[in-house]
């Protein structure tokens, strides 16, 4: 980014500044409500994170210790650093699933079928249900297993080859199949979005040309959507971890009001939290990111060679230049 | 791609269809599963709330529930209808005005030049990332240094710029393609006009999937009643179901949360059936691809 903000050092025309003005105007709403309840008090937040807070009578007790909260929860926490590698597995792990499943629903809802409308419906309202309290009483009821997916089999099975805190996040997915399920909602709504915007004469095309239809899905449906499923895997880190069921939200929320820990040490949590949550997204993004076609690419490469020509042709110049001078001074001694 | 028109259901049952509808039967069962328990379990007797092993559906519905959670309401001191019109007004203003911010950031920073476009994009993607819970203390302390609490705009406020709506929104300008764009100008039309008029239609779909999605997180919301708001006056009604449910938590509780839940939940149902179908069939608008 920097250097393309170097290359890029040439004053504005007036059409630009222009533009550029405009540029401001839209985004300085924006901008001042993330800056106000966002970023402040994140910073804060960071900074609460280094100290010890405590609440007297007599106001917010604030001293400054550090990175005393982070080797605190490394070294002594029991709960946090555990939670932490198994949210991190898991998540990693139900990405794909949702990612895949949410695909293959909107593939099947963009067809042409009878009561479309109630079937989208259906799959997209368990996001609402799940983000309430009733997630509670419908897991009390037993409603999030599959009794006939038989965990204990896929347990052992898992134990005898793989490290145990792997094979445990991994039977953990299957036990939650169901629920991660449940959160592809949004998800598929996206995608169905996306693949409306496919135009149909590509598909006739392929077809006049012998296509199948799994060959449109692989040489057309796919490249097509490659941005959405970025955004969806992104969404999907996101909308997992961040969401009030996840219980390392709640060991956050139990610190902040704990006596012995307190919002210094919760901040610190969920600055770490935070940080294995990029990890995540950035794992994903190194997978999906879009990889350009083969006409990208010859572009880039005749721009590449075109700016080494120049530079070439430049150095030519420049050397010209010098042997001129080096011609006159010596032709002035002379 | 035989069948032609812009309805979303072919009129009539084609034998084509026979695969896709057995291939998402099975899976609109499973995900219809807490759809439906959701609407049985309001309905249950007592005796089947609490039932070993519990039981799925009702087997004798009442409306009992729902006239103990009136009851109860009308015992209290402000009246439910005060609830109900402060979560309307508060999730209304949220959705219109988060849908309005952040379509114009997505304009700005999808499709016109200006200094710093990068950096602003990195700090949506980092907020992204950040949790609500670790927020929650410092955004406090900037409400109460701005003077809003107790008043509406605590509810407001802190939901207007959403990262995740802007980053989905984003993703969609983007898709749009730059040529449109350009002809517009070269017809004369400002950078307002561009967005009024080429930007908001053609990201229909994106709009009504982002306000379903803030209108939902906005309307279960308990935060910002919470934390930033003391007058029982201005709360809103997911606050009030969430303490008629829990102040009496024995077992008559139980019974009201369940038909609570269903009543916080028939909006969203409602917000759904109105704007799905502009999530469809946007291709007859758009005009070029």
């Amino acid at each position: 980014m920097s250097k393309k903000a170097k290359v890029k050092k040439v004053k504005l025309g007036k059409l630009e500044k222009r533009e550029a003005r405009y540029g401001y105007l839209f985004i300085l709403p924006w901008f001042i409500g993330v800056l106000v309840f966002l970023l402040i008090p994140l910073v804060q937040s960071f900074q609460f994170s280094l100290a010890d807070i405590r609440m007297t009578p007599f106001g917010r007790l604030i001293t400054f210790v550090g990175h005393e909260n982070y080797t605190q929860i490394w070294l002594e926490d029991k709960d946090f650093p555990v939670m932490l590698v198994s949210y991190f597995l898991e998540t990693l792990l139900s990405v794909p699933i949702i990612v895949v499943f949410a695909l293959i629903i909107a593939m099947l809802l963009n067809g042409r079928i009878k009561f479309k409308g109630a079937f989208r419906l259906i799959f997209f309202l368990p996001v609402i249900i799940v983000s309430g309290p009733v997630m509670l009483m419908l897991t009390g009821q037993g409603a999030t297993t599959i009794n006939t997916m038989n965990v204990q089999a896929i347990n052992s099975a898992l134990n005898q080859f793989l490290p145990q805190y792997i094979a445990k996040s991994i039977s953990e997915v299957f036990g939650n199949m169901v629920t991660i399920l449940w959160y592809s909602g949004v998800q598929i709504l996206i995608f169905l979005s996306a693949l409306q915007k496919i135009d149909a004469s590509l598909y006739e095309a392929a077809k006049m040309d012998g296509g199948s239809e799994w060959e449109c899905f692989w040489k057309i449906t796919l490249p097509t959507i490659k941005s959405m499923i970025l955004l969806n895997a992104v969404y999907t880190v996101i909308a997992t971890s961040n969401n009030e069921s996840n219980p390392i939200i709640n060991i956050i929320q139990n610190a902040m009001f704990a006596g012995n820990k307190g919002y210094g040490y919760a901040s610190a949590m969920a600055w770490m939290y935070s940080v294995a949550e990029t990890l995540i997204i950035g794992i994903v993004a190194l997978v999906l990111v879009t990889k350009r076609d083969a006409y990208d690419k010859q572009v880039k490469k005749v721009k590449k060679d075109r700016v080494k020509q120049n530079r070439a042709i430049k150095r030519a110049r420049r050397r010209g230049r010098r042997n001129d001078g080096k011609i006159k001074k010596a032709l002035n001694s002379k | 791609m035989a069948y032609k028109g812009n309805r979303i259901n072919p009129r009539k049952f084609e034998k084509g269809q026979l695969k896709i509808v057995l291939a998402i039967l099975p899976l609109v069962l499973f995900m219809g599963l807490p759809i439906i328990f959701i609407f049985s379990h309001a309905f249950k007797p007592m005796e089947e709330l609490f039932a070993y092993p519990p039981k799925f559906f009702v087997s004798n519905p009442t409306l009992d529930n729902f006239s103990k959670l009136f009851k109860a309401s009308r015992m209290a001191g402000i009246p439910m209808s005060r609830y109900v019109f402060n979560s309307i007004l508060v999730t209304g203003i949220v959705v219109i005005g988060s849908i309005i911010l952040s379509t114009a950031a997505g304009f700005a920073l999808s499709k016109l030049k200006f200094k710093g476009k990068f950096v602003l994009m990195e700090i949506n993607q980092g907020a992204l990332m950040f949790v609500a819970v670790a927020v929650m203390i410092p955004r406090y302390l900037t409400i109460n240094f701005l003077g809003i609490t107790n008043t509406y705009l605590a509810h407001i406020l802190p939901w207007l710029a959403t990262p995740v709506a802007l980053f989905l929104i984003k993703q969609f300008i983007d898709q749009v393609p730059d040529s449109l764009i350009e002809a517009a100008y070269i017809d004369g039309a400002g950078d307002f006009k561009v967005y009024t008029k080429i930007i908001l239609p053609m990201i229909k779909p994106a709009i009504a999937t982002a306000a379903i999605l803030i209108f939902q997180q906005v309307w279960v919301d308990l935060g910002t009643s919470n934390y930033y708001v003391n007058d029982e006056g201005i709360k809103t009604l997911a606050f009030y179901m969430n303490t008629l449910a829990n102040a009496n938590n024995t077992v008559a509780g139980q019974g009201m949360a369940a038909a609570a839940s269903l009543i916080m939940f028939l909006p969203n149902l409602i917000m759904f059936i109105l704007l799905q179908k502009s999530i469809m069939n946007t291709m007859a608008h758009s005009g070029i691809k």
